[in-house]
């Protein structure tokens, strides 16, 4: 009894804190999704050969759907993915073409940016792939993200800070298997968007890449519209020009 | 003069053994020069191949661009490495282009394959490329009334995605400034054949392959060719100093694995060649040793009455001399019909070469001053070399001894 109780007193702590990492986390997903979202943005590649400015849009559905198009410049305008679940496609108004994403082409990089294919694809199911450790401060959480054993993930792990007041997410560090930190995801000036305060700006910086760095600057984004449902996430709707 | 003489005379007492002689000398030449012009000229009917089919003579790039090529590694400022070209009269013509892996499109099938961005109107002043050209027209700069650009697709293309002239076909690849490129071409002309280096190229104009790879201006090489095709390392060297910013590589730096194979291998053609020569003056010591050995008494005679060891060592040695003199002339009397003929006519192939729809049939000779002279330079050199220590034998003859024998 004794024993049980002190098996208990032990692992209580453990349960509490991977449960209050899921609340966090989730929150934090939730922060740039909610039910559904619709969006514009500004995203800029800098390398150390050229810097780039894309305008475009992007709609979002639970967790599973997403929807991404470029508006500017006109070289790459109408240029769209479309992500379900695990699957994506990519559509060229140019040449008329849907492209789906190979799994080997998960990595790569997406449109040009630092942020790879996977990242639009699996970034929305951190909490179900990865278990969760919650180390608390007096105005951080830093959550350690391990990936479970049938996850399939090139990193070892992600360290995951939020802060406390308001709640929202500073960094995402990402550490390879020899534990060295890869690249960076960081979340800088909050606004208040239609009601709800959120970072305006991610900045993607690469470690092994000296002077590579990608800056998504949020312009506008509106959650839980009604106009977008599932069927928005279509195959067509992929292919419709604009 | 009166040495001279003696060696002349000494040539004709034994008329046989000096025709004998002589006549292995000859053959020794003529070998030696047939397989000497017949390495140099295959070798540079090989060179002018590839570096007249596409690689040039000289190739420009910016930094290590030809080891590591990268799309934004590009030769940026045009204007003045268009004017250091068109002003040094060395260079005949030039040529920019630039590269770049695409994946190919036609229907619902795809192909690997390389796109490579010409300039119309230059390309053919350097490459055979409008001579490869086997179906279809060579393409122009402008795009067609339907606002798409034509492309050129080599032979394997065809073939893997079912292309003909006329059809769409759709490139995907990576812009220099990281977006993705895509577009629609349409196929003008199918260049060379299955063998060919290009059988996976999509030849596009200059300006259409720039604005697919959102290149602006820029280009990745320059090809050129020279008016003297031997010196163009020297030429490249110039070049190299004037155009600091870029790297300037001959053929033989482009080509670095076929340039270090010929080298290996005309070495081992230049020691067999050198082995013949030896087993020919092998022959050659024989004889005159035996001269000398037989004129035993006839040396003794000529240094009691006053000759110098010297001038018996000379004597010997210009006897030598002026044999294999007169083997090389006639050597050369002999072999010129034939030095002519093979680089004229040259020998048929068993198996024609095919480079990428070039066909080459002939096995072809280099006629050239240096054809004759080195062999013939080699030949007398180890001629007077051999004649030497038979001279040093000759020279160390006491008179009285020698006298003494028969």
């Amino acid at each position: 009894m004794f024993r049980l109780l002190l098996l208990l007193s032990l692992t209580w702590p453990a349960i509490a804190s991977e449960e209050r990492a899921r609340q966090v986390i989730d929150e934090m997903e939730q922060l740039y999704r909610g039910d559904s979202s619709d969006a514009t943005m500004t995203m800029q590649v800098q390398t150390p050969n050229y810097n780039r400015t894309l305008t475009m849009s992007s709609q979002s559905y639970g967790k599973d759907y997403a929807f991404f198009r470029i508006h500017a410049p006109k070289k790459d305008r109408g240029v769209a993915t479309l992500k379900r679940a695990e699957e994506m496609w990519n559509f060229f108004p140019k040449i008329n073409k849907v492209i789906k994403v190979p799994p080997s082409m998960m990595m790569g990089s997406w449109m040009g940016s630092d942020f790879t294919n996977d990242d639009l694809v699996k970034e929305t199911q951190l909490i179900d792939a990865y278990s969760l450790v919650l180390l608390e401060t007096d105005n951080q959480y830093k959550v350690t993200l391990t990936p479970k054993e049938q996850t399939v993930t090139v990193w070892d792990r992600i360290e995951y800070t939020v802060s406390k007041d308001p709640l929202l997410p500073l960094s995402q560090a990402f550490f390879d298997e020899d534990g060295e930190k890869i690249r960076e995801l960081t979340f800088h000036e909050p606004k208040e968007y239609n009601g709800k305060l959120m970072p305006s700006i991610m900045e993607m910086r690469p470690l092994n890449k000296e002077g590579h760095l990608t800056r998504i600057v949020y312009d506008d984004i509106k959650f839980n519209v009604p106009e977008i449902t599932k069927e928005t996430f279509s195959l067509r709707n992929l292919k419709s020009r604009f | 003069m009166l040495t001279f003489q003696i060696a002349f005379r000494n040539i004709l007492r034994q008329k046989r053994r000096s025709l004998l002689t002589g006549l292995s000398m000859t053959g020794g030449y003529v070998l030696f020069v047939l397989g000497y012009s017949l390495l140099e000229g295959s070798y540079g009917n090989i060179i002018d191949i590839f570096t007249l089919d596409s690689t040039g003579h000289i190739q420009i790039h910016q930094d290590d661009y030809l080891n590591r090529p990268k799309i934004y590694k590009t030769i940026q400022d045009q204007e003045e490495i268009k004017a250091a070209l068109t002003d040094n009269p060395e260079i005949k013509s030039f040529t920019p282009r630039v590269f770049s892996p695409a994946l190919a499109y036609a229907g619902d099938k795809t192909a690997p394959s390389r796109i490579i961005g010409i300039d119309p109107v230059l390309e053919p002043t350097v490459s055979r490329l409008l001579q490869k050209v086997a179906q279809g027209t060579y393409f122009s700069t402008s795009p067609n009334p339907d606002g798409y650009y034509e492309a050129m697709i080599g032979r394997g293309l065809h073939i893997r995605l079912k292309l003909d002239v006329g059809d769409e076909l759709v490139l995907i690849s990576s812009g220099a400034d990281g977006s993705i490129a895509n577009d629609i071409f349409v196929v003008s002309a199918i260049i060379g054949n299955k063998t060919s280096f290009d059988r996976m190229a999509v030849y596009l104009p200059l300006v259409a392959a720039q604005e697919f790879l959102s290149l602006g201006d820029d280009v990745h090489e320059y090809a050129l060719l020279v008016n003297d095709k031997d010196a163009n390392e020297t030429i490249a060297s110039g070049l190299s100093a004037q155009l600091p910013e870029l790297t300037v590589a001959p053929w033989q730096e482009v080509e670095a694995t076929f340039y270090r194979t010929m080298q290996a291998d005309k070495q081992g053609n230049y020691f067999s060649m050198a082995l013949i020569t030896f087993i020919v003056f092998i022959g050659v010591l024989n004889t005159v040793l035996m001269s000398v050995l037989e004129r035993t008494r006839e040396f003794g005679v000529l240094r009691a009455i006053g000759s110098r060891p010297m001038q018996l060592v000379r004597l010997i040695s210009l006897e030598t001399f002026i044999l294999a003199f007169i083997s090389v002339m006639v050597g050369f009397l002999i072999v010129l019909p034939f030095v002519y003929w093979f680089a004229e006519v040259g020998l048929l192939m068993p198996a024609p070469i095919d480079m990428g729809g070039m066909v080459f049939q002939h096995m072809k000779g280099e006629m050239s001053a240096r054809v004759f002279w080195i062999p013939m330079a080699f030949i007398l050199g180890t001629a007077v070399l051999i004649s030497i220590p038979p001279g040093l034998r000759a020279a160390r003859i006491l008179p009285k001894e020698a006298m003494g024998s028969h």
